[in-house]
């Protein structure tokens, strides 16, 4: 056998993920790059105009007030849904990991199906539930006598909060649930030993186990919804646009590829920062988990 | 004084019955050790007497006072588990300092009863640590650290030598029996290694199939065992059928037995058994002899269902007789050999 097959079947260091790898790099970085770069050139009926770089429309877009308040809102929806998924996942996780047999099957069966349609799919059903008058939602709050007028969720902020949160709350879950089913039980035998009752037990045990798997959540939630465009178009209606909206419709609609690559290179940029942030704020808080002697 | 008591405490999950009445009482400031093999329940018992445990039946008693129903955090009694249990997302100070924070004493008292309690098990200056970056056996000084600080009632250890080294275990068991005997704690430890029971503990209890078999001080255990699963699992003995006839065991004469005439058992411990001549009362060949120092153990076959083990005192320049020679086996000791009822063996 030729050394080089040899080392690559017998594993060892980079060799095995050399497949993936070139894989990746041709079907992912290189048009990623190359869409990009195309927000630093000009581009006219489809052809590079001059072979300069240019800093030009990336600055054009930076002083859009416009750009601003949508980048703004793409954040702070994508926060406020964050946040949300971590307050409804954390229980269900919790649930999961003291719950045994069947219970535990449907639970993880509940939280899995989700992932298995499609993200246009289960938007439309919060557009059915949402929506207007008829909505499924005003329908039932009417007939219980709780409000007496309709509430206007559809083509709100609430209503792309609303949607975004449920379609991420699995990757909210899994994380928690795969480190709150394997943690060792007998800390929390030993904080109720020294004292602690339950509620004390939960959240200075518990809750600080888990601290990896929470920001490892919030990390691929925050990036998921930040960069969710198909959310905020359908639930937010034709007047409603987010910075990743935006990235969609001058691509696509307007073809405008010049001003998509640039808002493209702003969404994934501040993207990567603020996850690089969440998941530096999340090291800091669990250092003891990396401690090894 | 009688400081904790346990009374017919019954425990079953499911089908499955893991303690059967089992009742215990300890005096104060003693040293009880529950030991058996794995599954008999020992550990079940301690988790009942922490409250990690509810049991389905029975009292547990300690003080005076009942304290059955209470949660695991309202009993003043510290547990120090197998593996330790340390908060590893904490400092050792701050491990040591969870219950006092918990009962909020001001931050004054805390730091200097975490100061006293890291002094007692000798960790002085290693509070700023996490758990990861200590030996086994300082961890362990820790989890008796975090639960001596609390002063509680009862120690309660659950196989805390376990996860040591051999070489280690020693010196740990000296060292917590010392600091046992300094802090004056009632404690129980639960384990499967005799030897840990005899060295460490005042009184032993043997456990066996969710029941208590007999307490007692250890060396009592050894010289007078109940019955011979006792007698095999606290050292080693020879167990034998045997006959009784007139008051005495027909095949051993010496052996005065206080029971009617039928099937018996005898137990022998194989130290108080000797080669002999004209006087035996088996004969057999050497099966295998091995010599250690100070003595030489010899496996006899004698026509019994099991080997008879033998060991002996060696003489400086003695050699072990040869395998296949043909001896006769004598009782040293008629007064310590123990004849108990019929009925299944080991």
């Amino acid at each position: 056998m030729h050394p080089v097959v040899r080392r690559v079947l017998h594993g060892g260091g980079f060799w095995p993920a050399l497949p993936a790898v070139a894989f990746l790099v041709v079907f992912l970085v290189l048009p990623m790059l190359t869409l990009l770069a195309f927000g630093f050139v000009t581009i006219e009926r489809g052809r590079i105009v001059g072979d300069t770089f240019t800093l030009q429309h990336l600055h054009s877009a930076l002083g859009d007030q416009l750009i601003w308040r949508l980048a703004w809102r793409s954040f702070y929806v994508a926060v406020i849904s964050t946040v949300l998924a971590l307050v409804l996942a954390y229980p269900v996780a919790y649930l999961f990991s003291q719950t045994s047999g069947i219970w535990r099957t449907l639970i993880l069966i509940a939280v899995i199906s989700p992932l298995l349609t499609s993200a246009l799919v289960r938007t439309y059903a919060w557009l059915v539930i949402l929506g207007g008058r008829r909505g499924l939602l005003n329908q039932t709050l009417l007939q219980l006598g709780l409000i007496d007028q309709p509430l206007r969720l559809l083509n709100t902020d609430w209503a792309v909060i609303i949607g975004m949160t449920q379609i991420h709350l699995p990757f909210m879950i899994l994380p928690l649930l795969a480190v709150l089913s394997g943690r060792d039980r007998r800390l929390e035998e030993a904080a109720r030993n020294l004292g602690a009752g339950r509620v004390r037990t939960f959240f200075t045990v518990v809750v600080p186990m888990s601290v990896p798997a929470i920001f490892a959540g919030l990390a691929l939630v925050f990036a998921v919804s930040y960069t969710n465009f198909i959310v905020p178009q359908l639930l937010g209606g034709g007047s409603y646009s987010t910075l990743a909206v935006q990235v969609y419709e001058q691509t696509v609609v307007v073809l405008d590829w010049t001003r998509g690559a640039v808002l493209a290179t702003i969404l994934l940029t501040s993207c990567f920062v603020f996850v690089y942030l969440i998941v530096a704020g999340g090291s800091r808080l669990s250092r003891w988990s990396e401690i090894r002697t | 004084m009688t400081h904790i008591q346990l009374e017919a405490i019954h425990k079953s999950y499911g089908q499955t019955q893991v303690l059967n009445d089992c009742t215990l009482e300890i005096a104060r400031g003693e040293v009880m050790t529950l030991l058996g093999p794995s599954g008999c329940g020992k550990t079940t018992l301690l988790r009942t007497l922490a409250g990690f445990v509810r049991q389905d039946h029975g009292r547990v008693v300690v003080g005076g006072a009942e304290i059955s129903h209470l949660a695991p955090n309202r009993r003043s009694v510290g547990y120090v588990f197998q593996n330790y249990a340390l908060f590893p997302h904490l400092s050792v100070a701050e491990n040591v300092a969870y219950g006092l924070k918990v009962r909020r004493r001001p931050a004054g008292e805390i730091r200097e009863r975490v100061a006293k309690a890291l002094h007692l098990v000798a960790l002085d200056g290693l509070g700023a640590r996490f758990p990861a970056q200590l030996s086994g056996g300082q961890q362990q000084r820790v989890a008796i650290a975090r639960v001596l600080v609390l002063e509680p009632e009862v120690l309660l250890l659950d196989e805390p030598f376990n996860a040591l080294d051999a070489k280690l275990r020693l010196t740990m068991q000296v060292e917590l029996r010392k600091l046992i005997d300094r802090v004056g704690i009632t404690s129980i430890f639960v384990t499967h290694d005799q030897s840990e029971a005899m060295m460490l503990s005042d009184k032993v209890a043997v456990m066996r199939a969710g029941r208590i078999e007999q307490v007692a001080a250890p060396l009592a255990i050894y010289d007078r065992p109940v019955n011979d699963y006792v007698a095999s699992f606290i050292g080693r003995a020879n167990v034998l059928s045997v006959e009784v006839r007139g008051g005495v065991v027909a095949s051993a004469p010496e052996v005065v037995a206080n029971r009617a005439d039928g099937p018996a058992r005898l137990i022998v411990r194989p130290e108080n058994l000797a080669i002999a001549g004209a006087d035996a009362c088996w004969s057999g060949r050497i099966l295998f002899a091995s010599a250690q120092g100070p003595s030489i153990e010899y496996e006899v076959e004698a026509g019994l269902p099991e080997p008879l083990r033998l060991v002996v005192p060696r003489q400086a320049g003695e050699a072990a007789l040869p395998a296949g020679a043909a001896v006769g086996v004598r009782i040293v000791d008629p007064g310590a050999c123990i004849v108990i009822g019929g009925g299944s063996g080991v």
